[in-house]
């Protein structure tokens, strides 16, 4: 009996992946095709052609260059980042049973800021340190202090303390990135690292690719498997306990896997903003509640936001390119206000 | 006297005042400056009873245009370092105080008890000055001097180094030396500095005008957030443009602020015949230092297939000739002198 | 403790002994020893503040005691994992909400999480088993209502059905039948006694809880005593423990005893 429902289950798997994976294709190739120089649809599918089968065009190589090393991989990141910070945003919002929850409510985002500051500004690492290694270690060390400061509240598994000290810890990283910006920086310092905060793909390259795809893809592949669990706090966590889920060992196991994957995003990419909150929102609104299928769907609805946000940023304004984060934002934020009057219209 | 010896000796005379009337020195003596002396700065207008007997400095900048105006006794304090001064000034400036290496606090500044403040850059005096304002200097009749090339034809409030709303023009430079070499008195040291000047742009102007440079492109890579991530690189109306076009090369950056940020993507496609990247001390981002910035052209997989890179048409430059400074004509000079030797027909 | 009588011996399903439990130094339960016969529904009343709730989050395994020991089928609850404990006992809480846009059928769905695991996906037993309790609390009818358009007394028959959904051996309810109106009040009382489950319901109606097979009375933390309904609901018990006057009436329709309070 087992052995037919597995085949049944594969089966739906493999038929909601293969969609999936369709339209991620698409997206992803709208990515490569758009971008700052006109590129056309046909040169990109002749480079994808040589470099994935040998299909032996003769190529300008840097062209060749711009669309293999540069968008593809700008192209995959987005995704993956979106995806990534589209899971980290559905978790917390049911683990935490707070619809205003975003991924950088662990201060997580505060954190990176500071990070990338005092490798920029103050100089720690006297330009041997790269910004994303910068940002990555400040975004752990805000989480670690967060979460200390949630367990030593003490409190019984309750949300509120994380929240509570998610917000003192991104309130204490976000000042110590103002002081260290207003004491030191001149202005060219201030806007570089502005302009890094706020998010942007520009250096992108297959190495990004090779770390942010793997643990988005581990990322997706815990939350998923936690998916009746998460189902299970719809009705808070005294609940999930009485319906047999190990609360604490749960909340310790996702809230981990986001906050890594938030960290590795931001340190790639920046402080991208309103994926986390928004699009798990619109998702619910397309597929419903159940993880199973809000997971996925979120995840594929945040990496083509992304990959369509990046593409805006680069071509919105000839020979600019604006921060990804404020792309998102101008998007996110009246698409949350249109997904907030329709929610209220339905209760 | 003979006649002939009478020829010989009027000749000469004569000679001597065409000599005199076509050679490039003012054939008066500079005046000597006229005290009360009044004059528009950057829209306020400042007025001196007599020669500044103290001046601090807030900018690398106009430091050493005060140095070369042989001003160094004058100066009690200077500020807003980028890199090391210029060599023929070290000794004196050893013996100036540095108040800041970045910018200095306005009781810093005041401390000193100036007749003067010349400032580089107007973000630190202007409306939202780091400083102070010029208005609270003026309240303690403490006259700022703006460098002109840094507010005129210049809205600073727009782009994050402020756009040009005309190009810059090397005018503005000699303005500069000029309006100082008054304010201090020392305008025949002024008018020698202004006229040396301009003999060397005419000079490296001259030195490529037969390489037909009128296909050759040129790029400015000033430094970058993280490595990989799109450059800042001069815009078309800055000092580095002006260098361009003073030797018949085109700007491939088509924005108007002093440095945006344009991708890699751009670059690579618009292949520019000419590469310039800036030296500078600095070590904040990893691309401030020059030598990664060349690693990193010629190792990723895009820029290395650019023109200048394959065939090595690189120029390093000091970061500062590409602000408006007095070394901006080192870089005009270095520059023409490198574009000499390369071979732009590849 | 003074009311309680020595029973013939029956199997505990549930047993707890020197239960203690304190909330920032006060204590909420003191001190309680009480066992869960099979197939029994165990009234649970008190005043409020009793320490009714915490009692039966403390047997339900979802808060841990300070000290004292809690014996599910004779084995300790401590050590036990929480799906197994799942599998054995379904709590319907006082007040659970939610403000995620969900249907009846999700929310009943929800009972079968500590069955189902990536080698047991849903099936259609699984389907059965949701019907069958969405009819047992009559909201057969309306599975795909949402939450938010559901009175008050229906969400607590789907808390119910989510309960039943559970398939549990013991069924603990804080409090099921405080915002239902008196016709759904009695068919959830009259559903909850004929369920062939064991059942530690605690109720505020002191006539309704006469119709459960024991009573247990907590006051102030502590089990003051436990038995049959009218031999522990003394007069002097009601005076002392919830300070009203009562005395019992015989009802004429059907001879049962009920409760009348005296102001």
């Amino acid at each position: 009996m087992t052995a037919v429902f597995a085949g049944r289950l594969l089966r739906k798997i493999s038929l909601h992946t293969a969609w999936v994976l369709a339209v991620l294709l698409a997206a992803i190739i709208a990515g490569i095709a758009i971008g700052e120089t006109p590129i056309s649809l046909s040169l990109v599918f002749q480079v994808l052609a040589n470099k994935l089968w040998g299909a032996g065009f003769v190529l300008d190589p840097i062209d060749e260059g711009i669309v293999w090393n540069y968008r593809l991989t700008r192209a995959l990141v987005a995704a993956a980042c979106g995806a990534g910070l589209a899971i980290s945003g559905v978790v917390l919002q049911s683990l935490l049973r707070n619809p205003l929850a975003d991924p950088y409510l662990l201060g997580i985002s505060a954190g990176a800021s500071t990070g990338a500051v005092l490798v920029a500004i103050i100089g720690i690492g006297a330009g041997a340190i790269s910004l994303s290694a910068g940002a990555f270690a400040g975004a752990v060390a805000a989480f670690a202090l967060v979460a200390l400061l949630a367990r030593s509240t003490g409190a019984v598994s309750g949300s509120g303390q994380i929240i509570l000290a998610g917000i003192a810890g991104s309130q204490l990283f976000n000042a110590l990135t103002s002081f260290l910006i207003t004491k030191s920086a001149n202005s060219e310092q201030a806007r570089g690292i502005m302009f890094w905060l706020l998010g942007n793909l520009s250096g992108v390259r297959w190495q990004s690719v090779t770390l942010a795809v793997p643990v988005v893809l581990i990322g997706l592949a815990v939350c998923l498997w936690h998916r009746r669990s998460l189902d299970a706090f719809m009705f808070g966590s005294d609940s999930a306990a009485a319906l047999g889920v190990p609360v604490r060992r749960v909340q310790a196991i996702l809230i981990a896997t986001v906050a890594l994957v938030t960290a590795v995003m931001v340190s790639l990419v920046g402080s991208i903003g309103f994926v986390g909150l928004v699009v798990p929102h619109a998702a619910r609104l397309l597929v419903g509640v159940r993880h199973g299928r809000l997971i996925p769907v979120s995840a594929l609805a945040g990496a083509i936001f992304l990959i369509a946000a990046d593409v805006l940023s680069r071509t919105a304004i000839k020979g600019q390119v604006l921060p990804v984060g404020v792309i998102t934002a101008l998007i996110g934020a009246p698409v949350f206000a249109v997904i907030l009057i329709k929610a209220k219209g339905g209760r | 006297m003979s006649l002939p010896r009478f020829a010989v000796l009027l000749a000469s005379l004569g000679f001597s005042a065409l000599t005199l009337a076509a050679s490039p020195a003012p054939l008066n003596p500079a005046p000597a400056t006229k005290y009360p002396l009044t004059l528009d700065n950057c829209g306020v207008p400042l007025t001196f009873d007599k020669a500044p007997g103290k001046a601090v400095t807030i900018g690398q900048s106009a430091t050493e245009i005060l140095y070369s105006l042989g001003l160094a006794d004058k100066l009690v304090g200077t500020s807003l370092w980028f890199n090391n001064v210029l060599p023929q000034f070290q000794e004196q400036n050893a013996r100036v105080p540095r108040l800041a290496d970045n910018d200095p606090s306005f009781e810093a500044v005041i401390n000193k008890r100036p007749d003067l403040v010349a400032v580089q850059f107007e973000w630190m005096v202007g409306p939202q000055g780091v400083v102070g304002t010029r208005q609270q200097f003026s309240e303690l009749k403490i006259p700022t001097y703006l460098m002109p090339s840094d507010c005129e034809g210049k809205d600073n409030l727009v782009g994050a180094d402020g756009t040009r709303l005309r190009p810059f023009s090397v005018d503005s430079l000699y303005k500069t030396v000029d309006q100082l070499a008054q304010i201090f008195d020392v305008q025949a040291r002024g008018a020698e500095l202004t006229a040396d000047l301009r003999s060397r742009l005419a000079k490296a102007q001259a030195s490529v005008k037969d390489k037909q440079l009128k296909d050759a492109s040129v790029l400015f890579w000033f430094s970058s957030a993280d490595l990989q991530v799109d450059p800042y690189v001069a815009g078309r109306k800055g000092v580095p443009a002006l260098m361009a076009s003073t030797l018949g090369l085109r700007n491939i950056v088509e924005s108007d602020e002093e440095w945006p940020t344009v991708g890699w993507e751009t670059i690579a496609k618009a292949n520019p015949t000419i590469l310039v990247l800036a030296r500078m001390d600095r070590r904040r981002f990893p691309a401030d230092d020059f030598q990664k910035k060349l690693e990193f052209l010629k190792a990723d997989p895009v820029t290395k297939n650019m023109d200048a890179v394959k065939h090595n048409r690189i120029v390093i430059l000091d970061a500062q000739a590409m602000e408006a400074t007095i070394r901006t004509f080192d870089g005009i000079e270095e520059l023409a002198n490198a574009v000499d030797h390369f071979d732009l027909h590849k | 403790m003074s009311n309680m009588k020595q029973l013939a011996p029956h199997v505990d399903v549930l047993s707890c002994a020197g239960l203690n439990w304190s909330i920032k130094g006060v204590p909420i339960v003191r001190d309680v020893a009480l066992q869960l016969r099979r197939g029994e529904t165990l009234g649970l009343i008190g005043p409020n503040g009793s320490g009714k709730s915490s009692l039966l989050k403390l047997l339900s395994g979802i808060r841990a005691p300070a000290s004292g020991e809690i014996h599910l089928n004779g084995v300790a609850l401590a050590g036990m994992k929480r799906r197994d404990v799942a599998q054995m006992i379904a709590v319907v809480e006082q007040q659970a909400e939610t403000s995620d846009a969900i249907t009846v059928l999700d929310a009943v769905e929800l009972g079968r999480t500590p069955w189902l695991s990536a080698l047991e996906p849903w099936s259609d037993a699984d389907d059965g088993i949701v019907q069958q309790a969405l009819i047992d609390v009559d909201m057969a009818d309306k599975p795909k209502r949402a939450w938010h358009s559901l009175s008050g007394g229906e969400r607590q028959r789907v808390h119910i059905a989510r309960a039943l959904a559970q398939r549990p051996q013991i069924l603990l309810l804080d409090e099921p039948t405080n915002h239902l109106d008196i016709q759904h009040q009695l068919s959830i009382l009259g559903l909850v006694r004929s369920l062939p489950v064991t059942t530690l319901i605690a109720l505020h109606d002191l006539n309704q809880a006469l119709a459960c097979d024991r009573l247990a009375v907590m006051d102030k933390g502590a089990l003051i005593a436990i038995g049959e309904p009218s031999q522990v609901l003394t007069c002097e018990l009601l005076r002392q423990t919830f300070g009203v006057e009562a005395h019992y009436l015989t009802d004429p329709y059907d001879g049962t005893r009920i409760l009348r309070f005296r102001s």
